[in-house]
């Protein structure tokens, strides 16, 4: 296995509004090889984007961040660096592709321009050769006739050929890992899979880092290596692709699972849903974040934080944070 | 686009009819007697009631309201405006004296605005409630509830009686302007400080602000190329709106002042009742009113891409 180019550990991230504060973040970590994609996966609310974009300093203005842990960067500490270097690494090392392209793409601007810009300041092109490389990324990314929609405003194009010219934004910058923040939820079901087809095909290409921050397990099956699935702002079980998705030992894992629909088989209503809602954030309970909506809640579920421990023996390391799961099941630990 | 652009031309022209058709109804209600007046000017005590209601026979004073307006019109589109009552002059050629100091001190106001508002918002908007942002804050909610005379005599009082920087009275040279400026303009500056700042704050939450963070740009950055484009089309309509309310300003400023324009003419005609003089310089206001407007929406129209360019479906 590759070394990580990307690597979050005991991140702990809390957000105040002048009345609360929430603990979106508890002590979760992750990490992304060259060449890999890693899904993040979670509902609503379980800290997924905060997770990522939060050590970017990319969380939305207007509330204040209190983070604690390390990122590091192709092994520089992220956290302290400043302003300025943080500017540059965004720009530079990370692309990322945003859930709306409608709204996040700035409607005053062109389109190609904007690559331009960052094909000339982080990939060190002339402006004669950024806008030539502006239309080859359009291209690239599967919009039709880019020389014309070089000069179009976002609101000239469709959602789709949208969030194709955000991922030409994101790309324009040569990135060494590619944060894809939901990108085919605001989009129709046909495109969302031309998307994750785009998005596939580039990382092949390129052979970048992708994180895949999604709810969507479909997605998950198409593009990841490994998954990390967030409960609460923890990581409630993580591993291969094929492991966490087929052998997933977290109760919530499976419950996450359970509640998505399989149009293949003949029982299409076959859903199961997890009872309850997840816990306030805002006034959390020590123990497991999942325990009052496990159906094998025991005593100490209350009390105790599960570790992150390994199971399985796959070249991936598969960990899960359920001790009850792994007694009952009489599941081997690995150290 | 073109289609919109007509009407709102149209709707400009027929706004600017219904406006002088009420200042016209208005001034001719006012209190006073044209006629007595004319009388009273030409002969002095002298005047009788007969040699009044001989004038207001000849003025056309009996006729209805709607004929004497309409007479006035069609006088108005040809560019006669009547004979100013206190001076004796046609308003023509008061007006051609006159409105180029109106309209230097609107403009030197203008600008100033436009710079002090833009500079205070963005500083505000770059300190984010900082030290800085608290300072302007405060400094734009003292300068939006000032009154202009007030802030006239102060500045007088320091910078012409204390410090003698500059003259406290009439045109002399560009430092004679100084204060009328200051004074004109520190209003529309404070209101439009915090149209920028509060909009720029708005801005910068949207999801393309944190694009453009994506992007490597700095928070400066981001806030003058991604935020500020955006914050045009609120920031010119406001503009037009306190540019065109500084012609109220000038009335008492030109007065402050002693500046022998447009402003400081309507007061004059106020007082002596020269009702020609008053309806004429309505007649103005309401253009300059109407026109700007006017102007900054079809500006603001084509700086946003969305109208410039619609989507071709």
């Amino acid at each position: 296995m590759t070394a990580p180019i990307y690597q979050v550990e005991g991140l702990v991230i809390d957000l105040y509004t002048p009345t609360v504060s929430v603990r979106a973040v508890d002590g979760a970590g992750f990490h992304v090889a060259p060449g890999e994609t890693l899904a993040i996966v979670g509902e609503s609310g379980s800290g997924k984007t905060v997770m990522t974009l939060g050590p970017l300093g990319l969380l939305p203005e207007g509330v204040a961040v209190d983070l604690r842990g390390t990122a590091r960067a192709d092994g520089k500490d992220i956290l302290a660096m400043s302003p300025a270097e943080l500017s540059r690494l965004r720009g530079g090392f990370f692309g990322v592709i945003f859930q709306d392209p409608m709204s996040a793409l700035n409607p005053m601007l062109k389109i190609g321009p904007q690559l331009a810009e960052q094909a000339r300041r982080f990939a060190g092109l002339s402006a004669a050769e950024a806008c030539k490389e502006a239309v080859s990324l359009l291209a690239r990314s599967g919009i039709p006739d880019p020389e014309d929609r070089y000069d179009r405003y976002p609101h000239e194009l469709s959602g789709g050929m949208l969030q194709r010219a955000m991922i030409a934004l994101a790309l324009a910058a040569r990135p060494r890992v590619l944060i894809a923040d939901e990108p085919t939820t605001a989009l129709d079901a046909t495109v969302q899979a031309q998307i994750l087809a785009l998005i596939r095909q580039i990382q092949k290409e390129d052979g970048i880092a992708v994180i895949l921050i999604t709810h969507d397990i479909g997605a998950v099956s198409v593009l990841a290596d490994r998954v990390a699935v967030l409960y609460a702002g923890q990581v409630a079980e993580e591993g291969s692709a094929i492991d966490v998705l087929t052998a997933p030992v977290h109760p919530y894992t499976r419950g996450l699972l359970a509640s998505v629909p399989d149009f293949r088989s003949e029982n299409a209503t076959g859903t199961k849903e997890i009872p309850g809602i997840p816990p306030n954030q805002a006034q959390l309970e020590p123990g497991c974040r999942f325990a009052d909506r496990c159906e094998l809640v025991q005593p100490q579920c209350r009390t105790h934080r599960p570790p992150l421990v390994k199971v399985g023996n796959g070249t991936v390391p598969h960990r899960v944070a359920c001790p009850v799961v792994i007694a009952a099941e009489g599941i081997v630990i690995h150290v | 686009m073109q289609r919109m652009f007509m009407r709102r031309v149209g709707l400009a022209l027929l706004l600017m009819l219904a406006a002088t058709a009420l200042t016209f109804w208005l001034v001719t209600a006012a209190p006073g007697n044209v006629a007595a007046l004319i009388a009273e000017r030409a002969a002095g005590a002298g005047a009788d009631g007969e040699m009044i209601a001989k004038i207001a026979d000849d003025l056309g004073l009996n006729d209805p309201l709607p004929l004497r307006y309409a007479r006035w019109l069609g006088d108005a589109l040809t560019g006669d405006f009547g004979i100013s009552l206190r001076t004796g002059k046609p308003m023509a050629e008061e007006f051609g004296e006159r409105i180029p100091m109106t309209l230097a001190l609107l403009t030197g106001g203008g600008v100033l605005a436009l710079v002090l508002s833009l500079a205070m918002g963005i500083a505000g908007a770059a300190s984010n409630g900082g030290g800085i942002d608290r300072v302007l804050h405060g400094m734009a909610l003292v300068g939006a509830s000032t009154p202009n005379f007030f802030v006239a005599a102060m500045l007088v009082i320091v910078f012409s009686v204390w410090l003698g920087w500059v003259p406290t009275f009439g045109v002399s040279g560009l430092t004679s302007w100084l204060l009328p400026w200051i004074t004109i303009a520190l209003f529309p500056a404070s209101v439009l400080a915090r149209v920028v700042r509060v909009n720029l704050q708005d801005t910068m939450s949207r999801p393309f602000a944190t694009t453009g963070f994506a992007k490597g740009l700095t928070r400066g950055a981001v806030l003058l190329r991604e935020a500020l484009p955006n914050i045009a089309i609120p920031y010119m309509t406001t503009f037009g709106a306190q540019f065109t309310l500084m012609i109220i300003g000038a009335i008492v400023v030109e007065r402050v002042f002693g500046l022998n324009g447009v402003g400081a003419f309507f007061i004059e005609a106020i007082r002596f009742r020269d009702f020609i003089g008053m309806q004429a310089t309505l007649t103005l206001f309401v253009v300059f009113f109407v026109s700007i407007n006017l102007i900054v929406d079809l500006l603001a129209m084509l700086a946003d891409p969305r109208l410039r360019r619609p989507r071709k479906a």
